[in-house]
């Protein structure tokens, strides 16, 4: 027997009824389509996300009133949580200065900055930080300064912008010293960070970082009123200690029970990646369920045209019969038509998810990774699908009585 | 006489048909030795089809013996038959029955490919098929492509192309003009002139007089048996 024969044949006799084949095979690419763009997209962001959590620093934690990835029903659980307020921020700062630098923050989205007839798409984030917040959070001065305790705890309207601001309000002019308008209030700008690239398709250089006593008294709305703390151990070895002692500081700070939970998140690198690895399982799964649901409709959809196809080729199958085509050969024949079917809907799914993969990864500007093991084992489920689905059809044409068959008009 | 190649004895085919019982074929015993042009005759509803069907391995007897150059055909398996029909049998249908989509060649090639011939050779092979029967210039064609005469001289290069013991041609003739079935006809002669074994089945007087021996068939019995006395040997528009 031979394979290639039997290929060749299943293609001429796909060829034979394109527009039936072709909706047929549309159930199974977007089968593979799903299973394979799930694990474009996983991969993709997780090449990104780890990316970054090196560049975050290693030594870092945070203290939030929720977690950054939200799963399912989690929201629930978060919902009921008071904030973490400004006083309660500075409290805990206090207690721990011993063994950490504290930073404390909060931001909010959507603002557009102005400069006389100059403005910037509605795309920058306010930050309200205090002094430590530059060195805890690795932002780089790129010219002029940060802002110092004075003027956080003095409420001076100072900003420090990042480079898109500088961009778009400057046009190359010197903006130290220059007044831009951050939702009708107006800042002095001293200093300019350095360049941070972007981060699941976000600019990190639209920003606009200004004391948090500013930022609270101003620009906090309900929503994001709750203050963010950025702990870093001064070394990797007091880390753990300071998380500890973190939560410690925090359960007091909110009179919490022995009992009770914690009514704050604690997120340190690898909080923050088994997190995401979560959210990408979820995803994973997720692309395959869809998937496989799919793949087990377009399954039918081969069987059912497969055994229209051999009640088509009744009479062919007579001839072939007759002039002495075992019920293997037949058997044979039948299966890899069903097989190659299965692969060329299996092949146009790789291809769209993959070329999908490739779309999130310029839209999110990282690299999109190829999930190999996810092909291979779509190749295998092609195949074994046109096995599965196929032998009932190849067996039906394969058991015909070759007399009856080449009678079959 | 050489030992029969074809040797059948008491045969009998019975068919359940809603519930009855048709007796196809009674009562049939013959011997086909090799070299012989046989005509099996008869008219529709005779039995002839079905004793074709039996010899050509298509089907099997009911009771009876049918040995088939010694090998009894009632002990053999799907596949067993299957694998007499390709090695031992060529087949040339009334309708032709070539696979519509393959070229004349790939029609040809077809036994050869289910007999485990190597592809050059299955190609050698059939060019040589096609160009005995006078196509070598319409082997790429299509059946559709090609007239009556043409589709039916490419169905004999595909009996032919396996060097079988016997042709067994089902009303060669029945969907042809009379000057291609003549032309077909010369075919099969020449072909026994060679030294093949020719069965024809046929229900038209005047392509059984081709055949050297001719049997009758009526109501499932052999009705007669005998030798033709005066065989067309010229072929010769009427």
């Amino acid at each position: 027997m031979n394979i290639l024969e039997s290929i060749i044949q299943a293609l001429q006799s796909i060829r034979a009824n394109t527009l039936r084949t072709v909706l047929t095979l549309l159930s199974i690419s977007i089968g593979i389509f799903a299973i394979i763009g799930a694990g474009t997209a996983v991969n993709t962001l997780e090449g990104s996300f780890n990316s970054q959590l090196v560049a975050m620093g290693q030594n870092t934690f945070m203290i939030k009133r929720t977690s950054s990835i939200q799963i399912g029903n989690s929201w629930r659980k978060y919902r009921n949580r008071k904030d973490i307020t400004y006083q309660q921020a500075k409290e805990f700062k206090y207690q721990m200065e011993g063994i950490s630098l504290v930073s404390l923050h909060n931001e909010t989205d959507g603002y557009t900055a102005k400069r006389g007839n100059f403005s910037t798409d509605p795309k920058v984030t306010l930050i309200g930080a205090d002094e430590n917040f530059f060195i805890v959070k690795n932002f780089v001065i790129e010219t002029g300064r940060a802002f110092g305790l004075t003027e956080v705890t003095s409420s001076i309207p100072v900003v420090i912008i990042g480079n898109d601001l500088v961009v778009q309000l400057f046009n190359g002019e010197n903006p130290l010293g220059q007044y831009i308008t951050l939702k009708n209030q107006k800042f002095q700008v001293i200093g300019t960070l350095k360049t941070q690239g972007s981060m699941f398709g976000r600019s990190l250089d639209a920003q606009a970082v200004i004391p948090l006593t500013v930022f609270s008294r101003y620009h906090s709305d309900e929503w994001t009123s709750s203050i963010e703390i950025t702990t870093k151990a001064y070394s990797k070895e007091q880390l753990a200690q300071a998380v500890d002692e973190s939560i410690g500081v925090m359960r007091s700070l909110r009179n919490l029970k022995p009992w009770e939970d914690n009514t704050f998140e604690v997120e340190t690198n690898e909080s923050v990646s088994s997190q995401f690895a979560s959210f990408s399982n979820y995803l994973q799964v997720f692309g395959l369920g869809s998937g496989l649901i799919s793949l087990l409709a377009a399954g039918v959809g081969i069987m059912n045209i497969m055994l229209v196809s051999v009640k088509e080729r009744t009479k062919e199958i007579g001839i072939r019969k007759a002039i002495g085509a075992k019920r293997s050969w037949i058997l044979f024949q039948f299966i890899i038509e069903a097989i190659t079917l299965c692969q060329l809907g299996g092949l146009i799914g790789i291809f769209f998810g993959v070329l999908a993969g490739q779309g999130l990864g310029s839209l999110i500007s990282t690299e999109a990774a190829i999930p190999i093991n996810w092909v291979i084992f779509s190749i295998v489920i092609c195949t074994l699908m046109g096995l599965a689905f196929g032998s009932y059809p190849a067996w039906k044409a394969a058991s015909l009585d070759p007399i009856e068959a080449l009678r079959y008009e | 006489m050489s030992t029969p190649l074809i040797h059948i004895e008491h045969i009998a085919r019975t068919y359940e048909m809603g519930g009855e019982t048709v007796h196809a074929l009674r009562d049939v015993s013959l011997d086909i030795h090799p070299n012989e042009y046989v005509a099996l005759m008869g008219p529709s509803g005779s039995g002839k089809s079905t004793l074709m069907n039996i010899l050509g391995c298509l089907d099997t007897p009911s009771s009876g013996v049918y040995t088939f150059k010694g090998l009894d055909v009632n002990e053999m398996t799907d596949d067993d038959l299957a694998e007499i029909r390709n090695k031992e049998i060529g087949f040339v249908f009334q309708t032709f029955n070539l696979l519509p989509r393959a070229t004349a060649l790939k029609n040809i090639e077809l036994p050869l490919i289910y007999s485990g011939v190597s592809s050059e050779e299955r190609k050698e092979r059939a060019i040589k098929a096609l160009e005995d029967v006078g196509l070598g210039d319409r082997m790429l064609h299509r059946p559709n492509e090609l007239s009556g005469g043409q589709r039916q001289r490419v169905a004999a290069a595909r009996a032919l192309v396996t060097k079988p013991s016997i042709i067994l041609a089902d009303e060669p003739t029945g969907n042809l003009d009379t000057k291609t079935g003549i032309e077909i006809m010369k075919l099969f002669q020449d072909l026994w002139s060679k030294g093949n074994t020719v069965i024809l089945v046929t229900h038209e007087e005047d392509i059984a007089r081709h055949a050297r021996r001719i049997i009758r068939i009526r109501d499932g019995k052999v009705e007669s048996d005998t030798i033709n006395p005066n065989p067309v040997t010229k072929f010769e528009l009427p």
